[in-house]
Order: C-alpha cells, then sequence, then structure tokens
C-alpha cells in the first residue's frame, strides 16, 4: 500500500514520543527508520538519508520543528515533513504550513491518523512520480 | 543525599519520560484552549519533571520566579486518582495585560469595574482555563477523572507573602511537573507547577506504565 515509502526519519526530543509514533505506523512495510533527538539533529540527519517522509515535532531544545523545518525546505523545496505536535494552537499550524510542512498531525497520535497520512502521502508521491 | 536516593526512587527514567510527553500534549491543550479565547500565542516549553521532599517545594519555585519582583498566583486543587496542586505563576503585570488582550475579545464589557477586581477575575478566568485544560487532558490520558477546588487568586504579591499560605507541608514527597510558558505579545509569561504527592504516586506509576501499553 504505501510501497513508495522506504525510509521515514523521526524528529523528536521525547524518545517516549518517538516509540509512540513508530508504534502507529505499519509494522509489514519495511520502513527504515531514523531518528533524531532535535531540530539540528534532523536536519543533518535529512542530508545525509534524504527520508521519504519526515516527521516532525516543533518544541525541542537546540533547534525548534520550526527552524528545522526552514532549514530542510531550503535545501529540499520537495521534503514531505509531517508536523506532529501537541501545540495546536492556530497560529502554530498556520506559521508550519507556510514554511512548507505537509500537514499537521496532533498528538497523542493514533493509528488511523498515520495510516490516513501516509494514504495521502502515498498519493502525492504517485502523482509527482 | 537523601533527596536524591529520594528523587531516584519515586519514577524510573521511562515512567519520567512518558509523563514528560504526556504534560507536553496536556500544556498544548490548554494553550489551544487559551488561545481561542485570547489574541495571543502562547510559547510552550519542553516540561519538566522533579521529585523533591514537600518542605523543599517552595525554594525549588522561588527558583524560578526569583527574577519576578511581584507575583500573580491562581492556585487549584484537584482531586481524582490522579490529585494534587496546580499552581499557576505569573510574572507582574500579566493581570492588566490580559485584561486589554481579553477586552478586545468582548468589546470592552469590563469598563465599569475596578481594576484590582478585574484583575483577580481575568487572572481567575484565564488560570482556569490553563489549569482545567492541562490537569483535565492528562487526567484523560491516564483514564481518569478529577474535579476541582474553586481557583485562589493572590495578584500583585510578593514572593514570601504568596508562599505565606503555606499550602505545601502536608505530605512528605512529591512529583513537580514544571511547564513555561511566555505570550508572543511579550507582556505574560509564567509557570504552571503541578504537584502530586504520596497518595497519587502508585496510582500514577501503574498509569503511566498502562499508558504505554497501547503503543507496544
Amino acid at each position: 500500500m504505501n510501497g513508495m515509502i522506504k525510509k521515514i526519519l523521526i524528529i523528536d526530543d521525547s524518545p517516549i514520543a518517538r516509540k509512540m509514533l513508530k508504534s502507529c505506523l505499519p509494522k509489514d512495510q519495511g520502513y527504515e527508520f531514523f531518528e533524531a533527538g532535535d531540530g539540528k539533529e534532523g536536519s543533518v540527519k535529512y542530508q545525509e538519508v534524504n527520508p521519504d517522509i519526515t516527521f516532525m515535532d516543533l518544541t525541542m531544545p537546540v533547534m525548534s520543528g520550526y527552524e528545522s523545518i526552514e532549514e530542510i525546505i531550503k535545501n529540499d523545496a520537495n521534503a514531505l515533513i509531517i508536523v506532529v505536535t501537541a501545540d495546536v494552537q492556530m497560529k502554530a499550524v498556520k506559521k508550519v504550513l507556510e514554511l512548507g510542512a505537509y500537514m499537521v498531525l496532533r498528538k497523542p497520535l493514533n493509528r488511523e491518523e498515520i495510516q490516513s497520512a501516509l494514504l495521502k502521502v502515498h498519493d502525492t508521491l504517485q502523482g509527482a512520480g | 543525599m537523601e533527596s536524591s536516593v529520594l528523587e531516584d526512587n519515586i519514577l524510573t527514567q521511562d515512567e519520567r519520560e512518558i509523563l514528560q510527553e504526556i504534560m507536553n500534549i496536556a500544556f498544548g491543550k490548554s494553550a489551544a484552549d487559551l488561545a481561542d479565547v485570547i489574541d495571543a500565542h502562547v510559547e510552550l516549553s519542553i516540561p519538566f519533571i522533579k521529585s523533591m521532599q514537600i518542605p523543599d517545594l517552595p525554594e525549588y519555585i522561588r527558583s524560578h520566579v526569583k527574577d519576578y519582583k511581584l507575583i500573580n498566583i491562581v492556585e487549584q486543587k484537584f482531586w481524582g486518582k490522579f490529585r494534587g496542586d496546580a499552581i499557576l505563576v505569573f510574572s507582574s503585570g500579566a493581570g492588566k495585560a490580559l485584561i486589554k488582550m481579553l477586552q478586545s475579545e468582548e468589546s470592552k464589557s469590563f469598563d465599569s469595574e475596578p481594576i484590582d477586581i478585574l484583575e483577580s477575575e481575568t487572572l481567575m478566568e484565564v488560570g482556569n482555563i490553563l489549569i482545567g485544560a492541562c490537569v483535565g487532558k492528562l487526567a484523560e490520558l491516564l483514564k481518569d477523572i478529577v474535579s476541582y477546588t474553586p481557583p485562589m487568586v493572590l495578584v500583585e504579591k510578593e514572593y514570601s507573602e504568596a508562599i505565606a499560605h503555606g499550602y505545601y507541608d502536608h505530605d512528605k514527597k512529591a512529583i513537580v511537573l514544571k511547564t513555561d510558558f511566555s505570550f508572543d505579545t511579550g507582556n505574560v509569561s509564567g509557570f504552571l507547577f503541578l504537584v502530586t504527592t504520596n497518595e497519587s504516586i502508585m496510582w500514577l506509576k501503574e498509569s503511566l506504565n498502562t499508558f504505554m501499553d497501547q503503543y507496544e
């Protein structure tokens, strides 16, 4: 179903949040996961692994999700970044979408929301291909 | 020494990280609820969890608010299986700043009331939104339901005066959840401390582990 998605990068300072997110992703798709604990490390990791999707938290030490999105998009305008955040204030959502995030999901995640997001990404990748 | 041993024993590293993430989600909810009624974005910090003995709590809070000459406090007790105190500390001037923000939404409907009453009522209302949404979401995620006492408000007090109420000396140890916040308008900042004590700690530990079971 999600055959076009191979590499997934998860950027979140909370190891628990990364674990929660991974557990919501389908187990049978053979995804290769990469993780980063802050926005700066995430931007560097993005350049290294060129993931098909990036899941990004916003409130992080060292470099925030906002700055990290900016940096990633600056180098790859086609980056597919799904913001996964507890900060669901309208201004936050509007700002990340303006910065180029693909969509925003609210914490805590559930499997249905993730599945739906992956299907949308799949359609986008198929359209682009 | 005893304090550090105690701290190590209350929550495991995993439990601390789960609680931190749950607090992050809960305060995100309360910030969004507040942003719905005021024209400001509430900037959030990464929540911080600390275990300590109750007598150390006033000094711990003081160390965070020492840059504020005067403070405003909204305090609410909550109880369910998760029980404790929510202490919301605002910087000086927050009451008047919040009145202005709310006035633009409410078409200056507060103009007829004395300013000190307005400050108190505004802090109470904003405190109620932040505390209720945060504690309520935290309880919901841990499958609990909590009730609250009415908010108690202290307006523009020195810290030593504010803690004279002696809220905290009724138990032996506590888990403190702290979140810093500031408004993008630049005129309001503060801290939310959630303090839960002996009665809730075992329940909290079990609930945190149950919460993570769904993600295994």
